[in-house]
């Protein structure tokens, strides 16, 4: 958390700027949207190897793009490989926190530049009783789990989408599971359950805009 | 000379031997290459020139100079062939881009069994009683049926041929204390005529990685014996009779999660083929045939404080064929072959629930003619009818057209296919260690139901009724096109090849088990193909010193993949931002375990007056992907994926002949110790060796 950095890029679009010019008629007021990068998120967990996973979640909240330890307040949270939203009921997880906001998540394959928008809203799924929307396992949600090299490397191409607790929008691409992202993991020297993601996040309720 | 082309099927006619002797005083490439027969090509004796079919031919001598005493290292040096470790390590050979399950592999015309995973090991096979070695690259299943899609490679051994009895023993000692042993007795008198071979190879085996506990390749002694008669039992009829007996004991030890296991690996294999020659008439030979073999394999590795078992294996294959055949010459230069057999073949192994029985009967044809002097035309077809597959007719057609003496075209089109194995049926496997599934296409629905009713299912991710149409034979379409230019020095072929080969078999996964795992079964789904081209030349600089050069372009590709790369399905990660892009078609390298190029250049210099030789073989494959590296994010080899570095391989050997009879020979295999640990771990640093060999 002591190097969460703070890239926020402003995409000016010609549109936010004709908002804001004076000469222009008065219009719904359009906050621009954020690209940001979290690198080293820590989503620790105990258990595993076959024995019960547990732990409390990692929050994050994307209104303020940092981490959170508000029950209420947050949006996505981390446990191992697992990412859970606020959004639907519990899974039936030990330690798993629980849902009372209207997030939720759908996965995309394409590049991240590419998703320029979030889909439609049906495609949408929170989490439920014995599943989370974003799937676990390996190769069934964001990431493959080598057997041979013990490697957990997200799947390039898979794009998370969510909607905020809020009814906002934001795309994710996770980049690393390992402390400072290195090119390529070694399992027994790099440490694992240390997240690194980009995402651009539209602060304007129910904007699906992504650029 | 144009007889010299047609001799069909004689193996005791004195007019072929003659023909031989006919042309044996010329020395020029294009006479060599008259004295040279093939009989895989048609099943009956061609003339190696006038094949109208890619061949390859590798005569004994050549195997006897280059010093080579397996199988796989004298096919190795050939073009277009590499013997190649799959991402388990098995071994196996690759022709034409194909890999070894689609290679029909024969000991005097009759097929061997035993494949792990596909590959049929060819180190099995000593090579110091071979007389050549064939190879007939593209779909031949019109001839040999299932497995021989990509081509077939046919082992033919020594026969008599004097009359007093004679022999060789040799020995021959390498790097790694690998010690081979040879002794022959042959001898041909009057009707009846007798061949013996045994063979013993041991060797300490070695170590890449010596900071490991446990070898590399673990200690082994393995034997070969065969036995040959054959009798005229009067001028219409002759019998021949073989039987070869290997067997392999080699120690193994594994070092894994922090303990030594040890234990054995036991192989034995039996072939046994009778046959009985009958000419009818001058125009009209039949042969019967009866073949039998059995191989068996298996190995057990235990814990040597508490003799808890590790891991046991056993497989154990019976195959028995009998074969009738006929050639009817209308004419010298128009020939029908007709046959029919039966293929009864049994396995039980470890991971089988009981043993499984295949039957197969076939009837194949063959129509060889020249409709103009200058063209020749072979027509072939064969039926098979199956127990456990749909039935396949398999046809092909070869054309050959000699423009002029030195110059001609060759052509050959034909469906091949390879019936699913036993394993991709009835395998019922579930690993110790990691706990994935994987269950044979017939056995899927049953087993995948006992594992439900276990509580061992989360969900099942395949239609389940959709299991009960049979799996299909994989197959494949093959065409080549070759030229062939020949004058007195020099030799030069090349032949453009592609292969478009459909229902390819493969592991899906089916099922997800409630340990997180998956259950696996196999499906047809992936469509691929091979292309490219072959170049062989060969020339003779002087009247000692020849030059032999080839050289294989190879593309080989999954057509799903491309097509799903049109629709940028494909993604990979820079590993700078580690950031996700888009993979464009030329972007994608190929198939795993395929080199875009190999080359090899073969020197064989003759010192007559000292009575020595000495040869140089350099061998040489570009850079492979050996795993799909998923880390990249994709399941396909892409040229930002890791791959393994093109090298090549230098032998060389020095032969030396005293008083006649005693030879010796001194060599090096990898002269420059070319190593790669960390992915080819079948590939030893430098070995020197010696033998000693006396002809009696």
């Amino acid at each position: 958390m002591k190097t969460i950095k703070l890239i926020i890029v402003l995409l000016l679009s010609t549109h936010f700027i004709a908002c804001n010019s004076d000469d222009d008629a008065p219009g719904p007021e359009i906050t621009p949207v954020v690209s940001k990068r979290i690198e080293n998120l820590h989503a620790p967990q105990t258990g595993g190897q076959g024995q019960p996973v547990g732990g409390e979640f990692t929050k994050f909240d994307f209104t303020t793009g940092e981490i959170t330890t508000s029950n209420i307040d947050w949006d996505i949270a981390f446990r191992g490989t697992t990412i859970a939203v606020n959004g639907g009921v519990v899974t039936g997880t030990t330690d798993e926190p629980a849902r009372n906001g209207a997030a939720a998540a759908v996965i995309l394959t394409n590049t991240f530049s590419e998703v320029k928008e979030a889909p439609e809203t049906s495609l949408f799924t929170q989490d439920a009783d014995g599943a989370f929307a974003i799937p676990t396992g390996s190769g069934n949600g964001w990431y493959n789990y080598n057997f041979q090299t013990n490697i957990v490397s997200p799947i390039a191409g898979k794009i998370l989408v969510f909607k905020t607790r809020n009814n906002q929008y934001v795309k994710v691409e996770i980049l690393s599971y390992y402390k400072d992202a290195p090119a390529s993991p070694d399992g027994t020297v790099h440490e694992s359950r240390y997240y690194t993601f980009n995402y651009v996040y539209n602060p304007n309720e129910g904007d699906k805009n992504l650029e | 000379m144009r007889r010299v082309f047609w001799v069909l099927l004689a193996l005791k006619s004195t007019l072929y031997s003659q023909n031989i002797e006919h042309v044996k005083n010329t020395d020029s490439i294009v006479h060599q290459n008259l004295e040279e027969v093939i009989i895989s090509a048609t099943r009956t004796q061609r003339q190696l020139s006038s094949i109208p079919l890619p061949v390859i031919l590798i005569p004994k001598n050549q195997i006897q100079k280059s010093g080579t005493i397996r199988l796989n290292e004298i096919l190795n040096e050939q073009t277009g062939i590499i013997t190649v470790a799959d991402e388990s390590g098995f071994e196996g050979i690759q022709m034409q881009g194909i890999s070894s399950d689609y290679i029909m592999i024969l000991i005097d015309g009759v097929p061997l069994v035993g494949r792990s995973a596909g590959n049929l090991d060819l180190s099995r096979l000593t090579v110091g009683n071979i007389k050549q070695i064939e190879v007939i690259k593209g779909p031949s299943s019109s001839l040999f049926g299932s497995e021989a899609m990509g081509g077939v490679i046919n082992i033919i051994t020594d026969t008599p041929k004097s009359e007093t009895l004679n022999g060789s023993a040799s020995f021959r000692i390498a790097s790694f204390n690998t010690q081979d042993s040879n002794l022959t007795i042959a001898q041909r008198k009057n009707k009846f005529s007798y061949n013996f071979f045994a063979n013993r190879l041991f060797s300490d085996g070695y170590d890449l990685r010596e900071e490991t506990p446990g070898q590399t390749v673990d200690p082994f002694e393995n034997y070969t014996f065969q036995g040959k008669i054959w009798y005229e039992i009067n001028n219409t009829l002759s019998l021949f009779a073989s039987g070869r007996y290997y067997f392999q004991d080699q120690d193994l030890s594994l070092f894994f999660n922090n303990n030594t296991f040890e234990g054995t690996s036991d192989l034995d294999e039996w072939n046994v083929q009778v046959r009985l020659e009958h000419d009818l008439a001058s125009s009209l030979k039949l042969q019967y045939e009866l073949y039998y073999t059995n191989y068996k394999a298996s190995e057990l590795l235990a814990n040597p404080l508490d003799n808890e078992v590790f891991s046991q294996s056993d497989f154990d294959q019976h195959l028995f064929r009998p074969e009738i055949r006929a050639n009817y010459n209308f004419s010298p230069k128009k020939a029908l072959t007709l046959g029919t057999g039966w293929n009864n073949e049994r396995l039980n192994r470890t991971f089988f629930d009981e043993e499984i029985k295949f039957n197969s009967q076939y009837v194949f044809t063959q129509y060889d003619f020249y409709p103009l002097s200058k063209v020749n035309i072979i027509l072939g077809a064969r039926f098979d009818n199956h127990s456990e597959y749909q039935s396949q007719f398999s046809p092909k057609i070869s054309i050959k057209y000699d423009i002029t003496k030195n110059l001609s075209f060759k052509t050959s089109t034909g469906y091949g296919f390879k019936a699913p194995d036993f394993r991709q049926l009835y395998f019922d496997f579930t690993n110790s260690a990691v706990g994935y599934t994987v269950l044979g296409y017939n056995v899927a629905v049953d087993k995948l139901n006992e594992l439900i009713d276990l509580d061992q299912i989360i969900d099942v991710v395949v239609d389940i009724n959709a299991l009960n149409t049979p799996l299909k034979p994989e197959s494949s379409i093959g065409f080549n096109f070759g030229v062939t230019y020949t004058n007195d020095n020099f030799l030069l072929e090349a032949n453009y090849f592609r292969n478009e080969i459909e229902n390819l078999i493969d592991t899906r996964v089916i099922a997800r088990k409630t340990n997180g795992q998956n259950v696996f079964s196999y499906t047809n789904f992936n469509n691929i193909f091979t292309t490219g081209l072959e170049i062989n030349t060969q020339y003779k600089l002087t009247k000692n010193i020849k030059l032999l050069a080839g050289y294989q372009l190879l593309y080989a590709k999954d057509k799903d993949v491309l097509d799903r790369l049109e629709n940028g399905e494909f993604f990979a990660r820079d590993s700078e931002s580690l950031e996700t892009f888009r993979l464009e078609k030329s972007d994608y390298f190929g198939l795993l375990n395929r080199s875009r190029h190999t080359a090899n250049l073969k020197i064989f210099y003759e010192i007559p007056q000292w009575d020595s030789s000495i040869n140089v073989r350099i061998n040489y494959r570009s850079k492979y992907g050996l795993i799909n590296n998923t880390e990249g994010g994709n399941d396909i080899l892409d040229i930002y994926d890791p791959f393994v570095n093109g090298y090549a391989l230098t032998n060389l050997a020095i032969n030396k002949t005293f008083k006649k009879n005693y030879k010796l020979q001194l060599g090096v295999n990898n002269m420059f110790d070319y190593t790669d640990i960390q992915n080819i771990s079948n590939l030893a640093g430098r070995q020197i060796y010696g033998k000693m060999e006396i002809q009696f």
